[in-house]
């Protein structure tokens, strides 16, 4: 299993690697949001706290959308390479196929967060709460991540090439909801519900209770983990019936042709 | 005990089009079994089936003796396939593209490298191992395809169209290689192919394939005297009617 893993994120980090585009998404789109969320709060003269408040929706939204995409890549590489039924003859199961590419997700995630909060300190005078608060804060990051990339997997195979979209889409539909520049009871009541479904929601109220303005969810980590744990359980389980049903339908064949 | 049974399997596709209609074949080991057929015969989908990729909607196949439906991913580890115009990363090399193929495997360290060199050069590829996989020629591709399909000495090996595309000489080439594998190694070999020359240099007994039902089965020889053709191509003509 172990080998499996990382024979996935070897091909994961080799596609990054090579690509001009992975560079463009670690780099060019989450400092522009950065950058222009900065000098926004510049701009309207907030506080320290509030502008910290609000870079972290920025600077977290780079680092999710970052690290979910090598997520949902694992099955679009097959399918943009057309490789994906050689793929799926070897013995290997979803979890390694989405664990691989997972753990250079939150490679390329740490970096882009790195740089982020690095410059936002320089520029904006932006501050962590703290070591422990902020690696807490990476943990949920990277688990969304890998419950958003999944999604984006059983989507795909579930609808073919079409829904690859979702991809690059679902980072900011989710993030959106679960409270990017503003405390989720901000949003409307039908939004409100939805986003108290979000693990994302917790780990964000979580960390921006250290900068005042929060939503003040009770016991948010401990919401949050538990409904990663269900939501995370249930998208393998889709995945898995997913891959069966596109066994069966023939998608899967589709899928390299 | 034969290497696969497939038994009475019955496929039918979403759109209705009724691809395999109860196919019922014994393949023995070390056997080199043809499925020969028109186009949309059954024969990729048979073949699809056998390698997992595919569910059957009824029957069963059975691989060394594990059933495709309940040990699957067991099967996977014993068998592997090479189709025809066969597409891999195109943005990894090809020593990179048979590097994950063989950790995917589970080919560890020193021994890995070694079998990805040994089949690099078994193949002629050397001089194009540290390409791009876009950057080469369909006949390097090809025959990483087979380097590919080899990684995992495979005890049924399963060939699909292998030659199709290939220069005259390149497929040749190709058919020596597979005649040698499987020589060296004895593995059960099932090959689709539309080339009558190449099943009859190759295959000990063909199954011909139409409309989803297999019309006729036994060596080159019986198959000819069935027709009373002089050739395999007029086998073909005459079962395809």
């Amino acid at each position: 299993m172990i080998l499996r893993i990382f024979a996935f994120a070897y091909r994961d980090w080799l596609f990054a690697r090579r690509n001009i585009f992975a560079v463009v998404e670690m780099l060019f789109w989450p400092i522009v949001g950065m950058l222009s969320i900065g000098l926004m709060g510049n701009f309207l003269r907030l506080e320290r706290s509030m502008q910290a408040f609000i870079l972290t929706g920025a600077i977290s939204l780079g680092c999710l959308q970052v690290s979910q995409l090598d997520v949902a890549y694992a099955l679009l590489h097959d399918i943009w390479s057309k490789s994906v039924k050689h793929t799926f003859l070897t013995p290997s199961g979803v979890v390694e196929y989405l664990a691989g590419p997972w753990i250079v997700g939150m490679v390329r995630g740490s970096i882009v967060f790195a740089l982020l909060a690095g410059f936002s300190v320089k520029a904006f005078d932006f501050y962590l709460p703290g070591v422990v608060p902020t690696l807490l804060l990476l943990a949920g990051i990277f688990l969304n991540a890998l419950l958003l990339g999944s999604l984006v997997c059983v989507l795909v195979l579930q609808y073919g090439q079409k829904a690859e979209i979702s991809a690059w889409a679902f980072a900011y539909l989710f993030i959106l909801i679960a409270g990017i520049y503003y405390p989720v009871t901000h949003l409307p009541r039908g939004l409100y519900q939805i986003a108290l479904l979000l693990p994302l929601t917790y780990f964000l109220d979580y960390f921006r209770g250290f900068y005042g303005h929060s939503a003040n969810l009770s016991y948010p980590l401990l919401k949050g983990f538990t409904l990663l744990a269900i939501q995370l359980v249930l998208a393998f389980y889709l995945l898995s019936l997913s891959l069966r049903r596109a066994r069966r339908t023939g998608v899967l064949l589709r899928l390299s042709e | 005990m034969n290497a696969v049974s497939v038994q009475n399997v019955v496929k039918v596709f979403p759109n209705g089009a009724k691809a395999v209609q109860g196919i019922s074949l014994e393949i023995g080991e070390g056997e080199v079994f043809g499925v020969l057929g028109p186009n949309g015969a059954g024969k990729t989908t048979l073949l699809n089936m056998i390698s997992t990729l595919l569910q059957p909607d009824s029957g069963d196949i059975l691989i060394l003796g594990e059933s495709v439906l309940r040990s699957s991913r067991a099967i996977r580890q014993k068998m592997n396939l090479c189709s025809g115009n066969a597409n891999f990363a195109w943005s990894l090399t090809l020593r990179e593209n048979l590097r994950f193929y063989a950790l995917l495997y589970g080919m560890r360290g020193a021994a890995r490298e070694a079998k990805i060199d040994a089949l690099i050069d078994a193949f002629g590829i050397a001089p194009y191992a540290d390409r791009r996989f876009d950057e080469v020629s369909t006949g390097t591709k090809q025959r990483m395809a087979l380097a590919k399909a080899l990684l995992n000495d495979p005890a049924v090996l399963l060939l699909d169209e292998p030659t199709v595309g290939l220069d005259p000489d390149i497929a040749r080439r190709v058919r020596q290689y597979i005649r040698d594998y499987h020589q060296r190694s004895g593995c059960t070999l099932i090959l689709t192919t539309h080339y009558m020359q190449e099943a009859q240099e190759l295959c000990e007994r063909i199954a011909f394939v139409r409309e989803g039902n297999v019309l006729a089965l036994g060596t080159p020889d019986e198959l000819k005297a069935q027709v009373k053709g002089q050739n395999m191509e007029d086998v073909f003509l005459e079962l395809a009617k």
